[in-house]
């Protein structure tokens, strides 16, 4: 492509430190306001407790902001950082970024876990993190060239909008022959016009001889980076890489433990999962089987047309071949669609290759939607990625509004003459191009859910109480895609989660209500302790969840605690040792976690959430909104109002039967959140003890006069 | 005869997969089977049947998505 220009504003020369034991022992810092760039050293405290990705980001965003700072505010910083094991090509899912904001839905800490070259290449140009600051009044490129020691700020001007365009562009332009050696984040202009708009992270692939794209989708950290004028954050990087460049303190046993991980899967996944072949499309028949696919705006848990979805057909359509997100990954889950033509849109007629579809963008882009047809999700995954538009968001913003619709809460002249019922395909394809263009009734759905409840309730007078009821959103992030309703842990998982209910934190639908390993309060809250401190962790070292516990050993059912595979936590323990020399047992993979997880909930404190009233769910969420649920599992239902709560049901319509339900099904997630609070050393208003935080090594003079200004006193 | 996680099983005509599980040893609380290219969830065990030559694999679903 030409026409287009980029001028040099700032350059900063920098000596590249050697890596050490997993870390470069800096950040880089850049303010676009004043173009200042700097290196910031990485403290003692940093390493010893937040350790790295997820808590880099925490700790810079803590110092970047304040309480009263919004997501639009030039103070606001978007984090992004790798981890001590990121960047090891050995090790199956080590190659992850962890990009951080204050969320444009939430208005407090966001955080998402996205696979790419450019947090790896970032660390091994000499940065364990990227902060950015300010705003730029024109279009900039923020470059980092890790071979030549430099980081350069471009003025932009002429280069394309959409993500798949611009890395190509990009990658071609900074790629000096090698475009395997360059890595590009970019948003788009979805992510300009909406609230929920993601990152791309690319990475070359040589085979196809083609950028490839990963997502960090969550809560809108394309929104903040599109905000702050920044086009793209680009990341060059000699793509030689080895298990020698993380410098690790003992190479020997990192070798040995990563073959063992990766021999494993290369010998399970073909007998498990198959994600190297299907990704996760395996998981759409799987959840709808067992009432637990999202159709309709989660009224329900399965559709009979729900296989049009599944692994069968997307088998079919997936370009075979390895891959891979990071070098050397065996789970290589990251597939596309070779050749595959869009019906509308800029790109309508042109054949485009599209990276996707997983689970979550089949479940919240086809079944939420009543839309049953993969041509139709797989263009709503290749422009949501264009244009930068979390795919889970739109899905869940979208099934609401078409529940809307279909109640009669709004109408035509509110959606500017779309027929906003489940199922209309060409509908919702409009809808992800308005929101692209910030047109239409396209702009207002791409507030999130949120917001249109207000505005739906407030302007166009519909009624809170049932708004509130099916709009899938907690503290203002969108539901990813799973029915909770059977399943109490579940409600947790997503209530409790502290950026809003996102499964990445504690996914415990198969082990609560499947396998039924934690029947009462107490053994629901321990889960909902020891799952999400996993999970935070590998967001803290750079790498994937899904090695840990998605291909599992063949004798894993036999050990003393099947549901943690704790042969593979005791690989991760050996990995962490290996890399870091900060010998460590399963254990303090947790108290690791735990530190930087209770340090998150006191920053979503400090940001006006973090408290019990906070961790709520809408109502569909843990039951039956309306008589149409409750009856299409009346015995179900029934069941239950007779055998576990003893109600007599005789006569009673279903109106009845719901409200009753409801009342039940309310007191037993307030019990379980008493319980998790305990479990977690926290208050009974959700908040951590001084004690607690003291345990952890963060009783940092301003966490504790923040307690105690939130009357904390032990 | 079909094939268990690698290991050759008789099989027998309308065989299906609850009647494999029944056969076999700690398998019972297994969420998912996959036979061949399918994937098959508990609530269909007792309708599905198991073709002839078949490969099949217990799958655990302890995470997901």
């Amino acid at each position: 492509m030409s026409g287009y220009d980029l001028k040099l504003v700032q350059t900063f020369k920098y000596q590249r430190p050697a890596i050490d034991k997993g870390y470069a022992h800096q950040t880089l810092y850049v303010d676009l306001s004043s173009l200042e760039i700097a290196a910031k050293p990485v403290t003692p405290t940093m390493k010893d407790v937040f350790i790295g990705g997820k808590g880099f980001d925490l700790w810079l965003l803590w110092n970047a902001v304040n309480p009263t700072t919004r997501w639009n505010d030039p103070e606001n910083a978007v984090c992004i950082a790798c981890g001590p094991l990121g960047g090891t090509p050995a090790y199956p899912g080590s190659g992850k970024s962890i990009a951080a904001t204050l969320s444009p839905l939430t208005g407090t800490v966001i955080d998402s876990n996205v696979g790419g070259y450019f947090g790896p290449y970032l660390k091994f140009s000499g940065f364990d993190a990227v902060e950015i600051q300010g705003k730029s009044e024109r279009e900039v490129i923020v470059y980092v060239d890790g071979i030549d020691q430099t980081v350069q700020v471009f003025a932009a001007t002429g280069l394309p909008e959409d993500a798949y365009q611009l890395s190509d562009v990009l990658t071609g332009h900074f790629a000096q022959g090698k475009p395997r050696n360059i890595s590009v984040v970019s948003a788009g202009p979805g992510a300009k016009n909406t609230f929920f708009g993601c990152l791309n992270f690319s990475w070359y692939d040589p085979k196809r001889q083609r950028a490839r794209y990963k997502q960090a989708g969550r809560g809108g950290v394309g929104t903040v980076f599109a905000d702050k004028g920044l086009k793209a954050l680009v990341a060059r990087w000699d793509a030689g890489i080895s298990v020698e460049t993380n410098q690790p303190a003992d190479r020997e046993r990192l070798k040995k433990v990563a073959k063992l991980h990766s021999k494993e899967i290369v010998e399970l996944d073909p007998k498990q999962n198959e994600m190297a072949r299907i990704g996760t499309t395996h998981i759409v028949t799987i959840m709808n089987d067992h009432d637990l696919l999202p159709t309709h705006n989660f009224r329900f848990g399965s559709h009979r047309e729900a296989p049009n979805l599944g692994q069968a057909v997307f088998r079919k359509l997936f370009d075979p071949g390895y891959d891979g997100c990071w070098m050397g990954c065996t789970v290589a889950c990251s597939h596309g669609v070779r050749d595959f033509t869009p019906l509308t849109g800029p790109y309508r007629g042109r054949k485009v290759f599209v990276d996707g579809p997983e689970y979550e963008t089949i479940a919240g882009c086809g079944s939420l939607l009543g839309i049953f047809d993969p041509h139709t999700v797989i263009e709503l995954n290749f422009y949501c990625d264009a244009y930068g538009l979390d795919t889970i968001s739109v899905g869940t913003s979208t099934a609401f509004a078409m529940e809307c619709f279909e109640l009669g809460l709004i109408t035509t002249a509110h959606t500017g003459g779309l027929q906003l019922y489940f199922g209309n395909r060409a509908a919702a394809l409009d809808i992800v191009h308005q929101m692209a263009r910030g047109e239409s009734f396209g702009r207002l759905v791409g507030q999130g859910v949120r917001r249109m409840k207000s505005i739906f309730a407030e302007e166009f007078g519909a009624d809170p109480r049932i708004l509130d009821d099916i709009g899938m959103e907690s503290k203002g992030l969108e539901f990813s895609e799973y029915v909770t309703k059977e399943s109490l842990a579940q409600q947790g998982g997503y209530g409790l989660a502290l950026k809003g209910p996102q499964h990445d934190e504690a996914w415990l639908i198969f082990l609560d209500m499947v396998h039924n390993l934690m029947p009462t309060f107490e053994k629901k809250a321990e889960a909902l302790h020891w799952f999400p401190m996993f999970r935070t962790w590998f967001s803290l070292c750079g790498l994937c969840k899904l090695p840990w516990n998605d291909i599992v050993p063949e004798d894993n059912k036999s050990t003393a605690e099947p549901a943690k595979v704790m042969k593979h936590v005791q690989w991760y323990a050996a990995y962490f040792s290996s890399v870091t020399g900060r010998e460590s047992a399963p254990d303090d993979l947790i108290r690791m976690s735990e530190a930087v997880y209770n340090f998150q909930r006191i920053f979503n404190l400090r940001m006006g959430l973090g408290r019990r009233e906070h961790d709520t769910l809408p109502y569909r969420a843990v039951g039956p909104v309306t008589d149409l649920e409750y009856e299409s599992r009346a015995e179900r239902y029934d069941k239950q109002l007779t055998d576990t709560h003893r109600v007599d049901i005789t006569g009673k319509g279903t109106a009845e039967k719901v409200a009753l339900l409801r009342t039940f099904r309310e007191q037993q997630y307030e019990t379980l959140k008493n319980a998790v609070y305990q479990r977690r050393g926290w208050t009974a208003d959700g908040i951590p003890t001084l004690s607690t935080v003291k345990r952890l090594g963060i009783d940092f003079p301003e966490v504790v006069a923040l307690l105690k200004a939130n009357g904390v006193t032990a | 005869m079909i094939r268990v996680a690698g290991r050759e099983h008789p099989w027998r005509t309308g065989m299906t997969v609850a009647d494999l599980l029944r056969e076999t040893e700690d398998a019972h609380d297994c969420p998912v089977v996959r036979v061949n290219d399918h994937y098959i969830s508990r609530p269909n065990y007792e309708t599905t049947p198991i073709p002839d030559e078949a490969d099949v694999f217990f799958i655990t679903m302890i995470a997901g998505g």
